[in-house]
């Protein structure tokens, strides 16, 4: 049970959103040096619980994402300074490495590509391949008795600022499966702003913990108790997971947010009218079907504005689809 | 008699190896120090980090919950956070901690201990002025920090000098002597003993330190160390923050002595002969001149840690796959890709080595074979765990890793030897009539006392618990029948 545990985090570092947040008075907000310092204290946490425990920090930028810190020395800091006697040594190097190289990226770009969404899907997949590239690392060599995917305990924490970006719908759910198939844990900690339905999604179907921030100065408090205990003892310590889950799902064709959906009969893709021809495996559909949906379709649908529609009731079964055509 | 004073060490072993895999061994030394020492201890922020590493998860995932609250919390509210499969656990988790003085119990409210809480919290955020993570020492042109791989060849051959003599003791070879304080150590702890005043030889906890891993075997020594060093009217809390200063010291590095206690000081030599530190020597015969900086070896950096303690043995290939040269097969051959003498010394004494080659050893595991491991107290557990923890990369294919029928096999002859059960008691006989023996053996089968009963010949015998009561009964019938 007491084996090491690897935590890629990735950092939501959208500029717009932590300017809000630095704002925000309700909910009470939090500055983004605020956020780093207390952010920094759990890293060492992490590492302080087993000394083989590994890191890996991705940053989520506008149109870009970047590996931050690993522990495995991809980035290194420039500047070693002397080391003091009352610090513990690989506590200084994270602490630096991710200081450092944030500092680096956030000044390599001023408001130039400031209205770019945040790369979070690339961030995804880089930690997804990370962590693929380390449990398969270790398990060749030195597999202990059993089976080798044990070896390391593998998860990722999204620290999330942002709204949903329903174009990136897709991506993300590809990033679940992937997940799911590495047995990898998602936790969400979102510390500003709405609800997020994909981030929801993704904790829920990984296992993980959702949390949603409301006292962003008891942040440290939050991350500790909910994010910090590795998979295997989640079955003695509860963390937080959500009651409600909203399953919507966004629609292939106009990349909306929909309640209700039609999903092609052949290659399962979500489409928030009736069309006559599939967009992805084009396959043509009845007129006759398609009459009937519409028919059927309820009025407010069409109204719906994509982004942020009205929270509908929580869905347990997944996407609903009041009918579904049938090719010909 | 004889296995009256084989099954005490074997016993005592046992139950420190049961709570070696609950708790760690140091945890468990400390949780019987008083109060007022561990809080010394834990005004040492690296002392509070590595002791934090020895925790449990559990326990430490309490610690963490409770870290950076700075109001007490009531135990309900603590209750709430376990699931219910996680109830037992919590509750030994609060035990340990409580013991430890982390979490003082109360009714009403938990909260951390306060000097533990600031070292912790220290140690996680930084900053202060404990210089309690080692100062290291300034850049010397002269004398470089060693390499690592010097370091490692240093650690590795101290430790094999120890083993190997352990090993070898007795078998009419005289390998490298390790240092008089060394020898010291072994005989006080119980792993080696001098027969009739004459040379050290190895006893059955010895044979079983052998065989557990390099992490076990060096927690045992040291504390063994620490138990002298009370005796050597050392500071217990200096000598255990040292040697959790030195976990947290980084590899390859040359720290300064200079910061150090008297009583650190001294323990420098006696770390040197273990090999968990190098320090440059003046000349033989002249200890005081001693440099003033030190390096820890892997054995020292590693001690909190569960990542392999020594380098590669030397001549098993390069470093990942050290720890696997065991092949084994279904017809009780075994290969050992090895030419390392103490790994083979090792072997020997389970196995009937044939044939060597110079990456080779060949041998076969057989019924006296073991029965000799096993009459040097050695345990069919430890053989089979030795043979998994070294087996060859090649085995670990196998599932499960070792033959079904060799461990079966080697379970089977272990049990052969306990066929037999040796207890104290005592035999009543003669009673006076069937009534009389029928009157007293009840009251025996009362207190649950009675090993073995014959009505025919009149007579049962007790354990050696129920003799004064029995004893108490019949006299008092007597007395009775009597009046």
């Amino acid at each position: 049970m007491d084996k090491p545990s690897h935590l890629s985090v990735i950092l939501d570092l959208s500029p717009t959103q932590w300017a809000l947040c630095a704002q925000s008075t309700n909910p009470p907000g939090i500055s983004l040096q605020a956020f780093l310092s207390q952010l920094l204290a759990f890293f060492n946490a992490h590492i302080a619980c087993k000394d083989e425990n590994t890191l890996a920090v991705f940053g989520a930028l506008p149109g870009q994402s970047v590996l931050l810190y690993s522990s495995t020395g991809e980035v290194v800091a420039k500047d070693t300074e002397p080391t003091d006697p009352n610090t513990y040594r690989p506590f200084k190097t994270l602490d630096a490495t991710v200081m450092n190289s944030l500092a680096e990226h956030i000044a390599s770009f001023d408001g130039v590509s400031e209205e770019a969404p945040i790369g979070l899907v690339g961030c995804l997949t880089k930690a997804l391949c990370y962590i693929n590239r380390v449990t398969s690392n270790s398990s060749t060599p030195s597999s202990e008795g059993e089976g080798s995917a044990a070896s390391v305990d593998p998860r990722i924490l999204v620290l999330s600022v942002s709204p949903d970006q329903s174009s990136t719908y897709i991506p993300i759910m590809n990033s679940i499966f992937s997940a799911q198939k590495l047995r990898v844990t998602i936790d969400v900690c979102k510390i500003y702003g709405a609800e997020n339905v994909f981030l929801q999604q993704a904790a829920h179907l990984t296992g993980g913990a959702y949390v949603q921030v409301e006292k962003p100065d008891a942040l440290l408090q939050y991350m500790m108790m909910s994010f910090l205990p590795p998979p295997a003892l989640r079955q003695l310590i509860s963390v937080p997971t959500q009651d409600r889950v909203d399953f919507r799902a966004a629609c292939f064709c106009h990349k909306r947010i929909v309640e209700i959906g039609f999903v092609c009969s052949v290659c399962l893709s979500i489409f928030c009218q009736p069309v006559p021809v599939c967009s992805t495996c084009r396959t043509k559909f009845p007129i006759k079907t398609l009459q009937r949906l519409n028919a059927s379709r309820p009025l407010a649908i069409s109204a719906s504005t994509p982004g942020t529609p009205a929270r509908p009731p929580a869905q347990r079964n997944g996407t609903a689809t009041p009918a579904t055509p049938r090719p010909g | 008699m004889p296995s009256v004073t084989i099954k005490a060490p074997m016993e005592s072993q046992d139950a420190s190896t049961a709570t070696a895999a609950a708790s760690h061994s140091l945890i468990t030394f400390l949780q019987s120090q008083s109060q007022n020492m561990l809080t010394r201890l834990y005004q040492k922020p690296s002392a509070c980090l590595s002791l934090f590493r020895l925790l449990r998860p559990l326990e430490r995932q309490l610690v963490m919950n409770l870290l950076w609250l700075d109001l007490s919390i009531p135990p309900s509210t603590m209750a709430a956070w376990v699931t219910r499969e996680g109830k037992k656990p919590y509750q030994d988790a609060l035990g340990t901690l409580a013991r430890l003085h982390i979490l003082p119990p109360s009714a009403a409210k938990l909260a951390l201990n306060p000097t533990f809480k600031s070292g912790l919290r220290q140690a996680i955020t930084g900053g202060g002025t404990s210089g309690s993570f080692g100062v290291l020492a300034e850049n010397d042109e002269k004398h470089p920090a060693p390499e690592i791989e010097a370091l490692d060849a240093y650690a590795l051959e101290r430790w094999e000098t120890i083993l190997y003599y352990m090993v070898s003791s007795g078998t009419g070879q005289f390998p490298a002597k390790p240092s008089a304080g060394v020898l010291f150590l072994l005989e006080r702890s119980g792993l080696m003993a001098s027969v009739h005043g004459g040379a050290l030889q190895i006893t059955s906890a010895g044979f079983q330190f052998l065989l557990h891993p390099p992490h076990v075997q060096l927690w045992e020594l040291l504390l063994q160390y620490l138990q002298m060093a009370e005796e050597r009217q050392m500071d217990l809390v200096e000598v255990i923050s040292f040697l959790l200063m030195l976990s947290t010291t980084e590899l390859g590095k040359d720290y300064s002595t200079e910061k150090l206690s008297a009583t650190q000081k001294a323990m420098l030599e006696d770390l040197r002969d273990y090999g968990l530190i190098k320090q440059r020597t003046g000349s033989i015969g002249i200890p005081k001149a001693t440099s003033r900086r030190f390096s820890p070896t892997r054995l020292a950096t590693t001690l909190t840690s569960s990542s392999p303690p020594l380098p590669t043995s030397a001549g098993s290939g390069d470093g990942t796959h050290a720890q696997g040269f065991i092949v084994l097969e279904t017809n009780y051959r075994l290969y050992a890709y090895t030419d390392n003498p103490l790994q083979i010394a090792v072997l020997n004494l389970f196995v009937t080595l044939k044939s060597r080659f110079p990456n080779l050893v060949i041998g076969a595991i057989t019924r006296e074979s073991v029965k000799k491991a096993l009459a040097n107290g050695i345990t069919a557990d430890q053989i089979i765990s030795y043979l998994v923890t070294h087996a060859h990369p090649q085995m670990r294919r196998n599932k499960p890793l070792l033959p079904v029928t060799v461990q079966d096999q080697i379970r089977l002859w272990e049990l052969e030897k306990n066929r037999m059960k040796s207890q104290e008691g005592y035999l009543y006989t003669a009673f006076a009539s069937q009534a009389d023996y029928e009157y007293v053996l009840n009251y025996a089968k009362q207190l649950d006392v009675v090993l073995w009963e014959n009505a025919s010949r009149r007579c049962f015998f007790g354990s050696l618990e129920g003799h004064a009561n029995i004893r108490g009964f019949i006299e008092r019938r007597q007395t009775a029948g009597n009046a």
